[in-house]
């Protein structure tokens, strides 16, 4: 093993000593830097070292793997993030604002006679409109009139008697 | 190895290279080994703490932030070792309370492998522990007084001092 402390040893020491004192130690240090020299330690077998670089390459192996696992999960974790993300944003703007109810008014006169161009033809159409609105009026006419009973009482009279007599029965308790 | 060379082993390594942490073993894996040796004592244990060096390393590489390598790589070899005499202190004391037959076993020196001590081993363990490993990390890590005294936390004076006496005992235990 080489004293490869590059540094002037007897310079150093005469910090801490006379001239003489520190070129003593200085020998003194050399001399003792001899002797390990001359007893040097036993050296590791070839065996030895290729079993500690197994261990150091199993050890590098496992730090990668350990990394990737870590990367794979931060990933995943982001994909899951952007995934719920989404979905929550999906929900939210699939949720439509209540409508309000509104009353819609519809023309009798269907809109194609209305807005038609073709006068005879919405000439004929109105006729037959017409025709039918009547029939609808004769009959409302004759169910009023109980047309079809024939005893000359009418049902809306025989239900406004009932009525007076079932009020009457009320008020006599 | 030029500084250059080392660097860009150093750089590899940051990035995962197994070549690179291969590279490292080699440049610097007799030496850790020495240097484990001569504070043991034992053979087995050294080559377990190298083991434990070169796999902190690969953990701990992103922390290094330039300067002395060496400095850093030794630094932490310093703290595998008395992570280790930690572990055995302990060991020993549990054992000790249960066992009457461990009891009668020094509790701090370290059980050496047959053969593998020397007469070099046996003064050093003579010798102040603070200051065997302060002698033995001065000649393996190949740091200045400087380096080491930063390393240390300790004035340089102290560091010179320290070196010095250890290294006049060692001698004379070894004549």
């Amino acid at each position: 093993m080489n004293d490869s402390a590059k540094e002037n040893l007897r310079e150093l020491l005469a910090g801490f000593m006379d001239a003489g004192s520190a070129r003593q130690a200085a020998e003194d240090i050399e001399r003792g830097n001899t002797l390990l020299r001359q007893w040097p330690a036993p050296q590791p077998g070839d065996a030895v070292l290729a079993e500690v670089k197994k261990k150091v390459t199993a050890t590098v192996r496992r730090r990668h793997k350990i990394a990737l696992q870590r990367r794979i999960w931060a990933v995943a974790g982001v994909a899951a993030a952007i995934v719920i993300v989404s979905a929550l944003a999906l929900t939210l703007s699939e949720r439509q604002p209540v409508e309000k109810t509104t009353i819609k008014y519809a023309a009798a006169i269907p809109e194609r006679v209305w807005e038609g161009s073709d006068i005879t033809k919405d000439d004929a159409d109105i006729v037959v409109l017409v025709a039918e609105v009547e029939t609808i009026e004769n009959e409302l006419s004759a169910v009023r009139l109980d047309d079809t009973g024939g005893n000359g009482s009418t049902a809306v009279g025989d239900l406004e008697t009932e009525l007076i007599e079932i009020g009457g029965d009320f008020w006599k308790g | 190895m030029a500084q250059r060379d080392l660097e860009q082993v150093i750089i590899g390594c940051k990035r995962g290279d197994e070549a690179c942490f291969s590279q490292l073993v080699e440049i610097y894996g007799k030496r850790c080994f020495g240097y484990f040796f001569r504070l043991t004592g034992s053979r087995t244990t050294s080559e377990d703490l190298l083991s434990e060096l070169f796999v902190k390393l690969v953990e701990k590489i992103g922390t290094y932030r330039g300067g002395s390598f060496d400095g850093w790589l030794f630094a932490t070899a310093s703290n595998i070792f008395h992570d280790h005499l930690r572990f055995k202190q302990r060991q020993t004391r549990l054992l000790d309370e249960h066992s009457q037959r461990i009891r009668s076993q020094p509790a701090s020196t370290e059980k050496q492998d047959d053969g593998d001590a020397d007469r070099l081993q046996d003064a050093l363990k003579q010798l102040d522990s603070d200051v065997r490993e302060l002698i033995m990390m001065r000649y393996y890590s190949q740091l200045s007084f400087k380096e080491i005294s930063q390393l240390r936390r300790e004035p340089i004076g102290t560091t010179l001092s320290k070196v010095h006496r250890g290294l006049k005992r060692l001698r004379e235990l070894m004549r």
